[in-house]
């Protein structure tokens, strides 16, 4: 049994930034905390590496309380966002300090220095200096300095942020294909919705200092449960409906519920995926939606179209579909016919 | 055209500053010459280069004693203010830090305050304790009066350091102490180094706290105060030059120290 957050809570003041958490994280998992700024991702993430104190709640790990537990006697070690690599040490010394001061001897230390740079690609650069490395080698030596200990649990704040496009989808797969050799748990913070999911094992996603969701990242990004999510995870289609009598019903269009949803009359909201709806065809239980085009764009291997259902003007309507150089596309304006299986779409519990 | 305009304009800056640097090193420079030149009743004899003063510097008990009183007055005092601004700085900087703004006025108020008064308090201050004056209480008034300097560069310098460097270290199994010995201290090193010097010379040549405190005990400018009423003898000169060649000297080292290690910051 791996990391495990009871209740926690933190406030500043009277201003309380984290709402009471419940939180797992099993042995070897890629957990991912996803969010907006200011949702507290950060803080969560200093509290289990002890760096501030909670308010509230106990944080065990392996069934032992760390809550009053020092951060130096975490078996966690942490990749800061700032990398905060001891600048007046070389590489290997920065690797090496966790394990100098626990008084492991000068040679196994130069020894395990050098397999650990070898992990990370940065097998020449013992001898540099931080003020000497581009940000991608920095990135390394934090990584190595965290992971020469062999702690049970590694916790990364927004360790891409700092990193080109490029590079960070680089060091995204690099990050996993490590994650996976060392098996070891790593707990991630983001507020980029792709590296979560791309990475994930599973992701939590936050606001405003409460967990709106825990899941997959399948889950949460087909079956959001709270609007909130159902926004955050780009470019869903939200339309605002009722459920009566096993239907859902909108101002769009009425389907059957999918399975499994609850059949208890309520208002919600349905997301539909832009990828889940296609031009034409009512064949197959499709729901049909009568739509003026409002523009349709090329973005290389997919091309987007917006388009106004005419029962429902003021909704628009995103659709993505693989682009097809054969297929001659709807003119702006022009109306034409969408359609979705009424099974892709999630309903999204409004209220509470 | 406009070269040879800035060219003109460097000329004259270059006059400039020899000038500057001319008429305020010449008094060091004729005292350094006449510590090795003769000067007898008939004027100056320029051939008669000799080190007969340093001789005779070397022999004067009376200021030697002030020198070596001076040196471990000094020495001691920014020791103890090194530490001191070391500990305050931390605390100063700690978030559950209270009374920060009265520190910070205890800690430069000696410094600001005329010495007669910084003095005089203490004295009355040691008074009252029946603390006998001499060494150690010049030592304790010294301490006060630069520990100001040490603790301006010391809390700069920390403020300039990021928080998680020293959670890093923490993160990463180290114990406090070993957090400070191993992070924060070679942090601190060249602005320590930067303060202890200028705070050395600051307590080396400080006289009037000093009369309030010496008590028994006296330093080199106590000395010479004293020696003003009988008059200077050329061995004084040796003395200048001699103090003069030690500043240099230890000017240099910290240049030299503070360039390679110290300033490599991010
Ligand atoms: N030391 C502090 N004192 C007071 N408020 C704080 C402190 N640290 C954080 N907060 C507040 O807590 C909230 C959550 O901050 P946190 O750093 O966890 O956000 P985050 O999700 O990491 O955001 P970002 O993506 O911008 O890093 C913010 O509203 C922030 O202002
Ligand atoms: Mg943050």
């Amino acid at each position: 049994m791996g990391l495990s957050l009871k209740a926690v809570e933190k406030s500043y003041g009277a201003q309380r930034v984290l709402q009471p958490v419940d939180l797992e994280a099993a042995d070897g998992e890629f957990l991912t905390i996803l969010g907006p700024s200011g949702s507290g991702k950060t803080t969560i993430l200093r509290l289990v590496g002890g760096f501030t104190r909670p308010t509230g709640g106990h944080i065990r790990f392996g069934g032992t309380d760390l809550t009053d537990v020092p951060s130096h006697k975490r078996p966690f070690n942490t990749v800061f966002q700032d990398y905060a690599l001891f600048p007046h040490m070389s590489v290997a010394d920065n690797v090496g300090y966790g394990l100098m001061v626990r008084g492991m001897a000068k040679a196994a230390i130069r020894d395990k220095v050098v397999r650990t740079l070898e992990v990370v690609g940065l097998g020449g650069l013992l001898d540099r200096y931080p003020s000497q490395l581009s940000g991608g080698q920095k990135q390394r030596v934090a990584l190595a300095r965290a992971i020469v200990c062999e702690p049970k649990l590694i916790l990364l704040d927004e360790p891409l942020a700092a990193l080109d496009a490029e590079m960070r989808r680089h060091m995204q797969f690099f990050l996993k294909d490590l994650q996976r050799r060392i098996a070891t748990a790593f707990l991630f913070v983001t507020h980029d919705q792709e590296e979560a999911i791309t990475m994930s094992d599973r992701i939590v996603v936050m606001d405003k200092g409460r967990i709106e969701q825990v899941g997959a990242p399948g889950d949460i990004y087909y079956a959001p449960k709270t609007p909130f999510v159902a926004r955050f995870f780009g470019d869903n289609n939200l339309i605002e409906g009722n459920v009566r009598d096993g239907r859902v019903e909108t101002a769009v269009a009425n389907f059957a519920l999918p399975a499994g949803s609850r059949a208890e009359p309520r208002p919600v909201l349905v997301a539909v995926r832009p990828e889940k709806i296609s031009i034409g065809g009512a064949d197959g239980g499709r729901t049909a939606i009568a739509c003026k085009v409002e523009e349709t764009t090329f973005t290389g291997a997919l091309t987007q179209l917006k388009a106004r259902p005419l029962a429902a003007p003021q909704t628009t309507l995103l659709v993505k579909m693989t682009s097809d150089p054969g297929r001659p596309l709807p003119e702006r304006g022009a109306e034409t016919t969408l359609s979705f299986a009424p099974d892709t779409v999630a309903i999204v519990e409004v209220g509470s | 055209m406009s070269l040879s305009s800035e060219r003109l304009a460097a000329t004259a800056a270059g006059f400039l500053a020899a000038a500057v640097l001319a008429v305020l090193y010449a008094p060091v420079v004729i005292g350094a010459l006449f510590s090795v030149i003769e000067v007898t009743r008939n004027g100056i004899n320029w051939g008669g280069f000799s080190l007969a003063w340093y001789g005779k510097l070397w022999q004067n008990q009376s200021i030697l004693d002030a020198v070596r009183t001076t040196l471990i007055v000094s020495a001691c005092s920014v020791s103890l203010a090194i530490v001191l601004s070391i500990a305050l700085a931390l605390y100063v900087e700690w978030e559950g830090a209270i009374g920060r703004r009265l520190i910070e006025l205890v800690v430069y108020l000696p410094f600001l305050l005329p010495p007669i008064v910084t003095g005089l308090s203490l004295l009355i201050f040691f008074a009252n304790l029946g603390i006998s004056r001499g060494v150690a209480t010049i030592v304790i008034g010294h301490s006060v009066f630069v520990l100001a300097v040490l603790y301006r560069l010391v809390l700069t310098r920390l403020q300039s350091l990021p928080a998680t460097l020293f959670e890093a270290s923490a993160d990463l199994g180290a114990t406090r102490w070993q957090t400070l010995r191993h992070v924060l201290w070679p942090q601190l090193r060249s602005a320590v180094a930067t303060g202890a010097i200028l705070a050395f010379t600051l307590s080396f040549d400080e006289t009037l706290i000093s009369v309030f405190l010496a008590g028994d005990a006296t330093t080199l400018p106590l000395r010479l105060w004293a020696m003003m009423r009988v008059g200077f003898t050329p061995e004084i000169n040796a003395l200048v030059t001699l103090v003069l060649l030690f500043s240099i000297a230890l000017a240099i080292i910290v240049s030299l120290r503070m360039k390679p290690e110290g300033e490599m910051e991010e």
